[in-house]
């Protein structure tokens, strides 16, 4: 039963994508389209459904900017229960909200739960998530805020960074992290707590500011201030005059 | 045979028709022209009724065409008077890469806005 639904609905959403010819949108909706031509934007209400050869997005409300004429698409506002992917781009996710500017290659997810998930990359967090396609800057704002990828974990209030322009891979070249309870970072073997975390991948540093904590290996160190070497997996931590550095070895035997 | 033969009084909204007559028609093959700011759009039907004073009952192949856009529908009330036009009939709006297909459509505001209702589908090329 459960593969005759699975082929019912791999059907009816391959003659859907058949039915587009090549470059085309195809958008429905259960409660009409708003157009101001002066304002040059359109609304496009209830359960609206768009597809394109390169991506789908669902959502309860969308309007959309444009310029010369309705395909001509500036910006993409969509509203209430997103969710969007794109097998092209090997992305998908989904949020409250969604914010898509086309020409600078700027997409916003926000609201609680957001999710952005590409092919090497995942981002979460319940304030919003923000990734600039063309110059590799993103953030993550709010709660909940946490980036994956296969060696790194991050978490904190505010994640900003900035991917490579290396096509292949959207690898993690800059990183600031900031949470005023406390940020964390895992990366291999070892986990970094500190209210602000920096990371350069240009001279393999990671540096920890405030309430620093490095475990590793059963030993857990604290200081104020921290840094690891990513190149030869190195750290030291240092102290302020008032407080010292201080190790705890655990026993886990 | 009638003739009708109406000018309107607004400024920007001219009105005229043909001399061919149609039954039940008070206006046969009416052409209307909207003109705001920025665009001029021209109306035309096969069929029109007066309603009252204001509104016209456009019927069969009713079509509003600008140079950014036509509309095309079979029956559209007109409000000559505030220049709006609705449409609960199947509407199809065609624009340059852009087709709107929906349930009917409401213009406002000298043809700036328009609304289309109901299950709506577009195709953007």
């Amino acid at each position: 039963m459960r593969l005759i639904l699975k082929l019912i609905i791999i059907f009816i959403f391959s003659t859907s994508v058949l039915a587009l010819e090549k470059g085309e949108t195809e958008i429905t909706t259960e409660d009409g389209i708003e157009v101001f031509q002066n304002e040059k934007y359109y609304l496009l209400k209830k359960n609206v459904k768009i597809l394109s050869d390169t991506f789908s997005l669902n959502a309860d409300l969308v309007k959309i900017d444009f310029d010369k004429s309705l395909y001509d698409i500036v910006e993409l506002n969509a509203e209430g229960n997103v969710d969007f992917i794109s097998p092209e781009f090997k992305l998908n996710g989904n949020g409250e909200k969604l914010r898509f500017e086309v020409n600078i290659e700027k997409l916003k997810v926000e609201g609680i739960k957001s999710e952005l998930i590409t092919e090497d990359i995942e981002m979460f967090s319940d304030g919003y998530i923000e990734v600039n396609n063309i110059n590799g800057n993103f953030s993550l704002i709010g709660p909940n805020s946490k980036l994956i990828n296969e060696t790194i974990l991050i978490k904190g209030n505010s994640i900003k960074g900035i991917f490579s322009s290396k096509e292949d891979q959207k690898e993690v070249i800059f990183l600031d992290v900031f949470d005023d309870k406390i940020s964390y970072v895992k990366n291999n073997d070892t986990e970094m707590f500190a209210k602000k975390i920096i990371f350069n991948n240009e001279i393999s540093l990671i540096e920890l500011i405030d309430d620093v904590t490095i475990i590793r290996d059963g030993e857990k160190i604290t200081g104020n201030y921290g840094t690891l070497d990513t190149k030869n997996n190195s750290y030291k931590i240092k102290s302020n005059d008032k407080t010292k550095v201080k190790v705890i070895i655990q026993n886990n035997e | 045979m009638i003739i009708f033969s109406k000018r309107l009084s607004m400024i920007n909204l001219e009105i005229s028709d043909s001399k061919i007559n149609i039954p039940n028609a008070d206006i046969s093959k009416p052409k209307f022209t909207i003109n705001n700011e920025t665009k001029k759009i021209y109306v035309t039907a096969n069929k029109g009724n007066f309603l009252n004073n204001n509104e016209i009952l456009l019927k069969d192949n009713v079509r509003f065409k600008s140079n950014e856009f036509s509309i095309e529908t079979e029956k559209v009330i007109f409000n000559r008077d505030n220049q709006t036009a609705q449409s609960k009939t199947k509407s199809l709006f065609k624009s340059k890469n852009t087709t709107i297909s929906s349930d009917g459509f409401d213009i406002f505001d000298s043809g700036d806005r328009i609304v289309f209702y109901g299950k709506s589908f577009v195709i953007l090329k």
